[in-house]
């Protein structure tokens, strides 16, 4: 698999800036100290970023479908898969895994179906949708849950420790990268990067942009549902007040990644790579003892590192016009 | 060789709102012949082409094609109907290769058979006659060749039913060409080709029958033997509206010695070619031609200031001062009155969200500024009305939006904001690209009197029957250079094709254009 | 006020399509009466000099804030820093008088340093296009980190900082704030005199058909000498002085510096302009639409207040409402008319 991806970046010149991005922070925190390349600092890392990396996942499918789709959504969404889990099945006595995983899983290709479909069937902008989707869930989730609170199942909390490198959180991330990588293989991906780079095109062509349309959202869905499975179990309860902090952040990864917000350019590994610099970035920043002002201080830096990264991003991209 | 009927449409008619873009529409085609269509901007044309590929759905009538029903692009595919939009739909982001390729398999499954990536670069060697680089993105390529491109994709479906919308108006002498050996080479397995074109000399050329399309109805067909330009003529275009025939003007020679109003030296298109001089005089029309890529885009483009050419100065007169003054950017052009209008409307011409109105005026704002850059607006009106009027724009309402209008229709709103500007000298690339015949000549008389009046126009054409009584002189390009001037007698077909070959003066080039007219 | 900014509008006849204009603004006038019928039905109260001038001042806030995020939805870009400059500004403002500035010139100095932000987004991001959001998002982020840096040097609170407010900016933008001696307080002239002015420039001036050309077709500007460059970072300078007033206004309005009073304003500004009818995908819609949107969405927000609504379930409303708000004037032609 690393040689694939290995491939894929010295291939796609969109992955130039993320990928060497991860390399100089890496570097960075390896230079920081050895925390994080201990086992359990590597399972700590694996814990806190899969939600982070999964999200960013799960808006890749649907901003690659085009029409300037940003799923602002995918936060919230997380937040409502999670609440739900806690408050409807869990507070319920419902704990068996299998209920819980097609729970979260259907849930979030459930309401992903309905945002295709509004915006296939009502034609409204896809931002307008999702932003839509963004308000409703961020009330309803505190409509079902009204502070951070509850329990994640029994199974759920040993997840959450953090000791081992292969928890069932790692699996959740493998599966998502499975799932993609199957789809990779069919011809659904082309359609997609079709359909995302020039709608009308690929509709005169024979694709069947509709269909294409309903299963990115679904994918995306059923990420966003695997996201929320392993946020569940890094907070060990439910939390119904991140779900803004997870869109921007998505969002932010996926353009780390390289991918155009306008549709047609990015994928899986991009959005994985950038997620793990956001990680990086945050990790970094909080080996830096600023005093009082740190957390300050590591707002402006991390503020400031996305400006860089987005402007070099620039000049890669106007290079590759140019050529 | 059937001659079984393959298309056919009974009593179709499709409105858009208000408009009714096709009232009665009735045509059938055949098995093994290439049928045209052809009518006036606006006449539904395009209309027709999309209700027989299923993107537009009929409110009225029956079209069958090949004995079945096709509603979506996804029944075309599987009928075998392939058409190439008027406009160039190139995904700019994806690779030539997938470009190609798109839509020919299933939402998972891949239809492949063969060696996709042979094929792919033999048709491109085939059709662009130099091999093009697969894995480039599209984006960057010029739109003679995504035109190409297009083109590929539809004949590499191997369709029964081929139909072509305008797909030459991009493409070069030479390339069209290449272009009527490909329809040629389909013709004979037995498939029926639509084209649509305002090129009379292409329809003469390669069309077996011809039906003519007014104002959304179809008023006839030709057979082979009756399609001229006069008989095209008048069954398009209703007597009343057929209002200036076609004078033949001679090329003024006196016109060449007045002073210069424009000049440019030591231009050249790319590093390696042979460096140039150029000179406008003030009230000529040249003329500008050359096989694509030879320069001459390159070169209007920097005349414009769109462009920096590669050294050389481009010199203007200046109104105010009558001194030479260089022209080396956009600002510069404004201030000394040049006007440029693209052919490439879609991509560099067109607001498509704003009103025609809008579109028009939005040229003249700047002249047009009082303190603060407040616009005054009164005098806008008057000055929409004529020039609507001068180029018989086909509009609804002003505040329609320009996409409202045919594409023809839309290039004539942009030569009309070319004209706004009252400009010194009128750059213009390629715009009769999708013009009708009668707008053309419009724009022939219209672009004369503006000379006759003082103004000097550049005219880069991919047609170069459209040289012919209308431009003072002729300047072709070849290998990134002036290649020679031609004027008087010489602005005649032969001399000018040899010279856009790069042959030498008398030689004889090997094909012929038959041209009836 | 919303009359005149459109009739401005509708009165640039060459605008954009004046029917289209009549439909969308027509409907969103309809929208309005028929919250405000609803309201005078359901909420005992609503009609009422106090309601309506909360409502307006709320409003004034709002669409102040609306101003850059409109000019940017023009242009097909999102300012996500709006947020964070209005919280910035709330509190550097107070802090900066603490530390001895008269208060018109801390004033001004919030103002320039809005603005500034505002230009380096604007000069960084337009070449980013789409991306754009997420360059104003960073920007914002270290504005406000800054800012908080600052305010909290020599002091245990980086997010709120107390300093007594001078009496006439807590009268501009107070509830009970007197106009020369009428009843309603300044904030909502100074925002109607910016529509009126705003719309007025949008029309009729060459700034404001290039901001319009740019957001249509950039090639298509730029073959007419508009620089993309200047339209982006005027409106994105625009946007952050708009921000940074707002934040200032806020401080007089509450009382006390927050930073995050900017924070519910990071999606209603975008709600805002969408439900107004201004496309985020550029070139279409114009601020006299947001107005219209800004009100729709204040008095929307009044009346599921009036009804009892718990705040989640105001946001739930509201979410629910828009898709089918935009969904009357804004629906998007069939591909196939689209070929
Ligand atoms: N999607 C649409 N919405 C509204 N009007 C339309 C639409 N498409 C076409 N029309 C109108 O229908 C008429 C026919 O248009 P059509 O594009 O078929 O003309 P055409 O014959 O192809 O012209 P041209 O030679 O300029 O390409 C025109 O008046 C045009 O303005
Ligand atoms: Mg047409």
């Amino acid at each position: 698999m690393s040689a694939t991806a290995f491939r894929q970046v010295t291939q796609d010149r969109s992955l130039y800036v993320p990928a060497g991005l991860f390399l100089v922070l890496l570097c960075a925190v390896a230079f920081r100290g050895q925390g994080l390349f201990t086992n359990n600092g590597l399972a700590g890392a694996i814990l806190v970023a899969t939600p982070l990396i999964l999200t960013a996942l799960a808006i890749t499918p649907i901003v690659m479908a085009g029409r300037g789709a940003v799923d602002l959504s995918v936060g919230p969404l997380m937040g409502f898969v999670n609440v739900t889990l806690i408050t409807w099945l869990v507070g319920n006595g419902i704990t068996h895994p299998v209920a819980i995983i097609a729970w979260a899983v259907g849930l979030g290709a459930a309401f992903q179906l309905v945002q295709a479909l509004v915006i296939i069937y009502v034609r409204v902008a896809p931002i307008i949708v999702t932003l839509s989707g963004f308000l409703v869930l961020s009330g309803v989730n505190l409509m079902v849950m009204s502070r951070p609170g509850g329990v994640a199942p029994d199974w759920m909390l040993s997840w959450g420790a953090g000791t081992s490198v292969f928890s069932p959180v790692l699996l959740l991330l493998l599966g998502a990268f499975a799932i993609w990588g199957v789809l990779r293989g069919t011809m659904f991906y082309r359609n997609l990067r079709m359909t995302g780079a020039d709608e009308r095109m690929a509709y005169t062509s024979g694709v069947q942009v509709d269909v294409v349309r309903i299963i990115a959202h679904m994918v995306g869905g059923v990420f966003a549902g695997l996201a929320a499975l392993s946020y569940t179990a890094l907070i060990s309860s439910g939390d119904p007040t991140q779900g803004s902090t997870y869109t921007l952040q998505a969002v932010t990864a996926l353009v780390l990644g390289g991918a155009s917000l306008s549709g047609g350019r990015g994928g899986a590994l991009g959005s994985t790579l950038g997620a793990i610099n956001m990680f990086l970035i945050s990790y970094l920043l909080s080996t830096f003892n600023f005093g009082t002002v740190s957390g300050f201080v590591t707002q402006m830096a991390f503020g400031l590192i996305l400006v860089g990264s987005l402007l070099v991003n620039v000049f890669v991209i106007s290079r590759r016009t140019v050529a | 060789m059937g001659s079984e009927i393959t298309v056919r449409m009974i009593d179709v008619a499709k409105a858009f709102g208000e408009t009714r873009a096709l009232k009665k529409c009735d045509f059938e085609a055949r098995a093994g012949e290439v049928h045209a269509i052809v009518g006036e901007n606006g006449s539904g044309k395009s209309t027709m082409a999309k209700i027989m590929s299923g993107v537009l759905h009929p409110d009225a009538g029956k079209v069958t094609i090949l004995g079945e029903k096709v509603a979506s692009p996804v029944d075309a595919k599987r009928v075998g109907l392939t058409t190439i939009f008027q406009e160039v739909l190139v995904a700019d982001e994806a690779s030539v290769f997938e470009n190609l390729y798109v839509g020919r398999d299933g939402v998972f499954r891949s239809q492949s058979t063969g060696d996709r990536r042979t094929e792919a670069a033999e048709i491109l060697a085939r059709l662009v006659g130099k091999s093009v680089d697969l894995d480039q993105l599209a984006g960057s390529l010029p739109l003679s060749i995504k035109q190409w491109i297009v083109i590929a994709r539809a004949i590499l479906r191997k369709p029964q039913v081929l139909i072509l919308d305008e797909s030459s108006a991009a493409l070069d002498l030479d390339s069209t060409l290449r272009l009527h050996a490909e329809i040629d080479r389909l013709r004979a397995e037995g498939a029926t080709i639509l084209i649509v074109t305002h090129r009379i000399a292409e329809l003469v050329r390669i069309a077996d029958r011809a039906t003519i399309l007014r104002d959304g109805i179809t008023v006839g067909t030709l057979g082979k033997d009756e399609i001229t330009e006069e008989n095209l003529l008048s069954m398009m275009t209703p007597a009343d509206r057929r209002a200036s025939d076609a004078t033949e003007y001679a090329s003024r020679k006196k016109a060449l010695e007045a002073p210069l109003i424009l000049t440019a030296t030591g231009l050249a298109a790319h590093r390696s070619a042979r460096l140039f001089d150029f000179d406008l005089p003030k009230g000529s029309i040249v003329g500008v031609a050359g096989l694509d890529g030879q320069g001459q885009d390159a070169f209007i483009r920097a005349l414009a200031g769109i462009i920096q050419p590669f050294g050389g100065e481009v010199k203007v007169r200046s109104v105010d001062t009558d001194k030479m003054v260089p022209l080396r950017s956009l600002d510069d052009a404004a201030n000394l009155g040049v006007s440029y209008v693209s052919g490439d409307r879609k991509r560099e011409g067109i607001f498509p969200q704003q009103s025609i109105f809008e579109n028009l005026a939005i040229g003249v704002y700047r002249k047009k500024l009082g303190p603060l850059g407040v616009i005054r607006k009164p005098t806008l009106k008057p000055m929409f009305k004529r020039e609507v009027d001068r180029l018989r724009i086909k509009i609804g309402s002003p505040s329609n939006r320009i996409t409202s209008l045919s594409g023809g229709n839309q290039q004539k709103v942009l030569i009309g904001r070319a004209f706004a500007n009252d400009p010194q000298v009128i750059l213009l690339n390629d715009p009769a690209r999708g013009v009708d015949l009668g707008t053309k000549r419009d724009l022939y008389r219209e672009l004369r009197l503006f000379a006759e009046k003082g103004g000097s126009v550049i005219y880069l054409s991919s047609e170069i029957e459209e040289f012919i009584g209308f431009a003072d002189r002729v300047d072709v390009f070849f290998g990134g250079t002036l290649f020679r001037s031609l004027t008087g007698e010489e602005i005649a077909e032969a001399p000018i094709l040899a010279a856009m070959f790069g042959k030498a003066r008398d030689a004889s080039v090997d094909f012929d254009l038959e041209r009836t007219a | 006020m919303i009359s005149t900014v459109l009739n401005t509008e509708i009165g640039a006849a060459g605008g954009s399509s004046a029917l289209r204009k009549h439909k969308s603004i027509s409907i969103g006038f309809c929208l309005l009466a028929g919250l405000l019928i609803l309201g005078a039905l359901l909420v005992p109260g609503f009609v009422s000099p106090q309601n309506a001038r909360s409502i307006l001042l709320l409003a004034a806030f709002l669409g102040l804030a609306s101003v850059g995020q409109t000019l940017c939805a023009l242009v097909g870009a999102l300012d996500l820093s709006i947020p964070y400059i209005i919280g910035g500004a709330n509190i550097l403002l107070p802090s900066l008088m603490v530390a001895g500035l008269p208060a018109p010139v801390a004033m001004i100095v919030v103002l320039v340093l809005g603005t500034l932000v505002g230009a380096c987004n604007g000069a960084l991001s337009f070449r980013l296009q789409g991306q754009a959001l997420i360059m104003s998002l960073g920007l914002g982020f270290a504005a406000v980190g800054a800012v908080q840096i600052y305010t909290s040097l020599g002091s245990q609170f980086g997010g709120t900082v107390f300093a007594p407010v001078p009496g006439w900016l807590r009268n501009l933008s107070a509830f009970n704030g007197k106009f020369f001696g009428l009843p309603f307080p300044p904030v909502i002239v100074i925002w109607a005199v910016i529509a009126v002015a705003l719309g007025w420039i949008m029309h009729n001036t060459w700034f404001g058909r290039s901001l319009y050309a740019v957001g249509g077709s950039r090639t298509a500007a730029a073959r007419l000498g508009i620089s993309e460059f200047k339209v982006w970072t005027v409106i994105h300078s625009v946007s952050g002085a708009m921000s940074a007033l707002t934040g200032m206004l806020l401080l007089g309005f509450s009382g006390g510096g927050f930073v995050g009073v900017g924070d519910p304003y990071l999606f209603t500004t975008v709600a805002a302009v969408v439900i107004g009818g201004t496309s985020l995908l550029g070139g279409a819609g114009g601020y006299g639409a947001t107005v219209l949107g800004v009100l729709v969405l204040t008095v929307l927000t009044s009346l599921l207040v009036g009804l009892g609504l718990s705040f989640p379930a105001q946001q739930a409303v509201v979410g629910l409402l828009i898709v089918p708000m935009v969904a009357i004037y804004a629906r998007s032609p069939h591909i196939r008319n689209q070929i």
